[in-house]
């Protein structure tokens, strides 16, 4: 296994070096001109001229890449061209009310969205069956922006049972105050999605022989499901929550806007509009790492989960 | 006495709930901010809001009456406003002894006052080639001596600040003269903007690179909590020497002046303890947490829920029940669309639109009249805003209520007339119209792709245009290409607004001012007749004769239509009944200094 791992990491070196291209020409080509933006309302080319001198912008491009190659080797990405304030520091800071609302959606999510797969795979093709997914289907066809605006007008304004919008510096204030509607919003908006896809890897496995042979042996349905299906399908389980990890730490832009959360999705955006690329280049080459990583945690945790799985 | 112990203990519990009820009365004005502040250094910020905020923490010398309209001049640290010496040349001012800066280590536990070196220092950070300040422009070119150091900073890399600067001259502690390279007038307006303010020069040297973090100065209030881009939350500052509201221009027909008076007469002031600012960017939260009481004012209403507020422009029935009162502002702002007149782009794409010629001007003055404003204010801004009818917006220093711009009202028939006498008909029979020489007539209008509002006004350019028979794409950019495209002349049409920076007409005027072309004016529009009166204009005080420039200004502008004029834009500002002292001013954006809360009412209406 640790040569894999190893082999893994190595492999990770030129997926990096793509990432950091990318990012480089794409802002360099698409990005705009950062001194435009900081310049004010007057300016002069001078003046353009000398942001552009403090920023590093006029400098060639192969020097500049190189600068960002050792800041990202560094871990040191400067300070914000915008607020002037310490990458690192946005990062950190930032990073915190994300997770206060992205971690409990991830695990409540798959826990419900299993719980409830399971569930509609044992009575697949009844009416409740179809029902489920009938609703599973409308809902996956309103838009985000829609369930955001309906829950915040009615669990917020008209009903009263959580504050509109806010966030602040106690922990357990935001779970306990702040995080509960954007938590179950994004709950519920992901649920459908969810629900589809691992229904469909239960059925998936359900067909398989194994099972057959289970029930043929006389072993109750429910336990066909809960000891052998279940554990089969983890493995494409774990592979979308593999893909959906990263995103945890991004967290998402609507929903940190409308509620007001301090979090990196809405640094993010507002770092685009603001041409800010000290902090776009950091999100986008941390997050591109922990895609890597958590891509190759989840291959590890495919041998615990089904032993005849070997590293190659 | 037999239980000590017990009697001790009931004392206590008497006194905690003595302070219990003061506390809970301190008096807490929770208001929502439209867009994330950048921070709080004052010479390296321009948004309107990070601005709006520093007015609380700094003071500049000068700054504006609260109540009178039109706005008007007052002395803040300054004991009084400089007459003009040297023909407008130089302007000496006295600061208030006795001014202190808001306690912070940078002072090492020693209360520090402020000098007329803090604002010599000020004004010099604005050309420190290393701090980037957006407002450099407001001290280029002005000062004498300042453009020399600042020429000299950027060779070196770092301003000398020890350096003497013929222009800003220190006498003594509390006094400072002003040289200027020519007359102006106005210049005591950029003295009062809430940039042009002193900050302590230990603070700025111990905090360094992280001064937007750490606003010190002699204001009303001091920053207690930053959760960036989440919460700001303002407190009282124990130094401020407290004021009082100036009733002398108030005008007693105005309610809100006559409010103000009866909540605020002979309080001192500040009244608030406490400010908490949460900035929401999007409307709907930022709407329903002020009817859901969580917040005290609505600033800026959003155009989305207009009507709901105020349908039929009377206060929905719901709000005025709960008390909630409406102050209705023409901001002193511009929005318009500007050609570029240079006959070729700077790419050298050939520029339709461009030139001095009587069919160039012809065709700019036809797409004019051909842009349907009307559809603009009625439909897209929701009524939410006036025709404007020159570049300066009312509530400034040489606005002109009675000048009407016939030449800018919506009118395609006159349009298409226009056209047609200058040989802009269609030629080739493809249903567009063709130049006088043939070619075909194709113009692209620029504008912020990242605006769903400049988006919506453009595809309103692209209709209006292509109603009278013109070819005309939009093209969504970036802001920050906009923006550039603009300075180097690389567009034909393109988007613009301009808020006023302070409230005389000459901020409007400039963006038109032929040397300014490539820096505010946008349209390098270069016309010797505009620019002498311009100049005129720089040298005279605010007078009927000065106007009379502005008004000549004005008439030049319809005749070579580099801009068509879009609107003033209206904003309505809500607040609860609670909220005491209320008034908007035009160019400062927060009053909180000027505010009360009646808590006890607050507290009745949350049961």
């Amino acid at each position: 296994m640790t040569a894999y791992v190893l082999r893994r990491l190595w492999q990770m070196i030129p997926t990096l070096a793509g990432v950091i291209l990318l990012i480089f020409f794409l802002f360099n080509w698409v990005g705009g001109d950062p001194a435009q933006v900081l310049a004010g309302k007057i300016s002069n080319p001078e003046q353009i001229a000398n942001i552009r001198k403090q920023l590093g912008v006029d400098e060639p491009f192969w020097f500049q890449l190189w600068v960002f190659v050792k800041q990202v080797f560094t871990f040191d990405f400067g300070r914000s061209w915008s607020t002037n304030e310490e990458v690192s520091r946005i990062l950190l800071t930032r990073v915190g009310p994300t997770l206060t609302i992205m971690v409990p959606v991830l695990v409540i999510e798959t826990v419900l969205a299993v719980l409830f797969a399971i569930m509609v795979a044992y009575v697949r093709g009844s009416l409740t069956d179809r029902t489920i997914m009938i609703v599973c289907t409308t809902a996956m066809s309103i838009s985000f922006l829609v369930y955001i605006i309906f829950f915040q007008w009615l669990f917020g304004f008209k009903l009263g049972i959580f504050p509109v919008q806010g966030w602040s510096e106690s922990f357990t204030k935001n779970l306990v105050t702040y995080a509960p509607l954007p938590i179950m919003l994004a709950i519920f908006v992901g649920l459908a999605p969810q629900l589809r896809l691992y229904r469909s890897f239960f059925l998936e496995e359900v067909n398989q022989d194994y099972v057959r042979t289970a029930r043929a042996k006389g072993l109750p349905e429910k336990k066909v499901l809960l000891k052998h299906v279940l554990r089969n399908a983890m493995i494409p389980i774990l592979t979308n929550i593999g893909i959906y990890l990263p995103s945890v730490f991004v967290g998402s832009f609507l929903l940190e806007v409308f509620f007001s959360i301090p979090g990196l999705g809405r640094e993010i955006i507002t770092a685009v509009n603001r041409s800010d690329f000290p902090v776009i280049k950091a999100v986008t080459v941390y997050l591109a790492m922990l895609t890597m990583i958590i891509n190759l945690l989840v291959d590890v945790m495919y041998k615990f989960v089904d032993p005849r799985v070997s590293f190659k | 006495m037999k239980h000590p112990r017990f009697s001790l203990a009931l004392i206590a519990l008497a006194a905690a709930l003595a302070v219990g009820p003061t506390h809970a009365q301190a008096k807490v004005l929770r208001i929502a901010f439209r867009t994330a502040e950048t921070g709080f250094d004052p010479q390296r910020i321009d948004d309107r809001y990070s601005v709006g905020i520093c007015e609380n923490f700094f003071e500049p010398l000068l700054s504006y009456d609260y109540l009178a309209r039109p706005v008007r001049l007052v002395p803040l640290t300054a004991e009084a406003i400089p007459e003009p010496e040297e023909g407008g040349r130089r302007y000496t001012f006295r600061i208030r002894p006795g001014i202190y800066f808001a306690d912070d280590a940078a002072f090492k536990g020693v209360k520090r006052e402020l000098t007329a070196r803090d604002i010599e220092y000020s004004i010099k950070r604005f050309r420190d080639p290393r701090l980037r300040s957006p407002y450099e422009w407001l001290f280029e070119n002005k000062i004498v001596g300042l453009d020399e150091l600042a020429e000299r900073a950027k060779k070196s890399g770092t301003l000398d600040y020890e350096a003497r600067v013929e222009g800003l001259e220190v006498r003594g502690k509390y006094t400072i003269s002003f040289k200027l390279k020519e007359a102006d007038y106005n210049f005591l307006y950029v003295l009062a903007m809430p940039n042009v303010v002193p900050v302590a020069r230990e603070v700025v040297e111990r905090y360094g690179d992280d001064t937007m973090g750490h606003p010190v100065g002699t204001g009303p209030f001091i920053l207690k909590e930053w959760v960036r881009r989440s919460k700001i939350v303002l407190e009282k500052n124990p130094n401020y020497r407290g004021h009082e509201l100036d009733t002398r221009y108030a005008n007693p027909a105005d309610e809100w002046d006559r409010a103000a008076i009866e909540s605020l007469k002979g309080k001192v002031l500040p009244a608030l303890d406490r400010v908490e600012i949460f900035p929401i960017e999007d409307e709907q939260p930022r709407f329903l947490a002020f009817l859901n009481r969580e917040h005290d004012i609505l600033d800026e209403t959003p155009f989305a829920f207009i009507h709901q507020v105020m349908p039929n422009g009377k206060l929905a029935a719901n709000l005025a029940k709960a008390g909630v009162k409406v102050f209705r502002e023409e901001q002193p702002e511009l929005t318009y669309s500007v050609f570029n007149l240079n006959e070729r782009q700077n790419d050298g794409v050939d520029n339709p639109v461009g030139g001095y010629t009587p069919e160039r001007v012809a065709l700019r003055r036809a797409m004019v009249l051909a842009y349907d404003r009307d559809r603009e204010i009625s439909v897209l801004r929701k009524g939410q805003a006036i025709a404007a009818q020159s570049p300066v917006p009312p509530g400034v220093v040489g606005y002109d209520g009675a000048f009407r711009a016939g030449a800018q009202d919506y009118d395609p028939p006159r349009a298409k007339a226009l056209l047609d006498m200058f040989g802009y008909v269609d030629r080739d029979n493809d249903g567009w119209r063709d130049r006088p020489d043939g070619r075909a007539l194709q113009v692209s209008y620029k504008y912020n792709a990242g605006s769903q509002e400049n988006r919506q006004l453009a595809e309103l350019w692209v209709k209006s245009m292509n109603e009278v028979g013109i070819r005309v794409e939009a093209e969504g950019v970036q802001f920050a290409d906009l923006l550039k495209d603009k300075k180097v002349g690389k567009f034909m049409a393109a988007s613009s607004a301009w808020t006023a920076d302070y409230p005389d007409a000459q901020n409007f005027l400039q963006l038109l001012y032929g040397p300014n072309s490539g820096q505010s004016n946008e349209a390098s529009f270069r016309l010797a007749e505009y620019d002498r009166v311009y100049e005129r204009s720089l040298a005279m005080p605010d007078s009927p004769a000065r106007n009379g420039l502005y008004r000549e200004m004005n008439r030049l502008l319809l005749a070579y239509a580099p801009w068509r004029l879009g609107v003033h834009r209206i904003y309505n500002h809500l607040q609860y009944p609670w909220v005491k002292g209320y008034k908007k001013h035009p160019i400062l954006y927060t009053n909180f200094k000027y505010l009360d809360l009646d808590t006890a009412a607050r507290q009745a209406a949350l049961k």
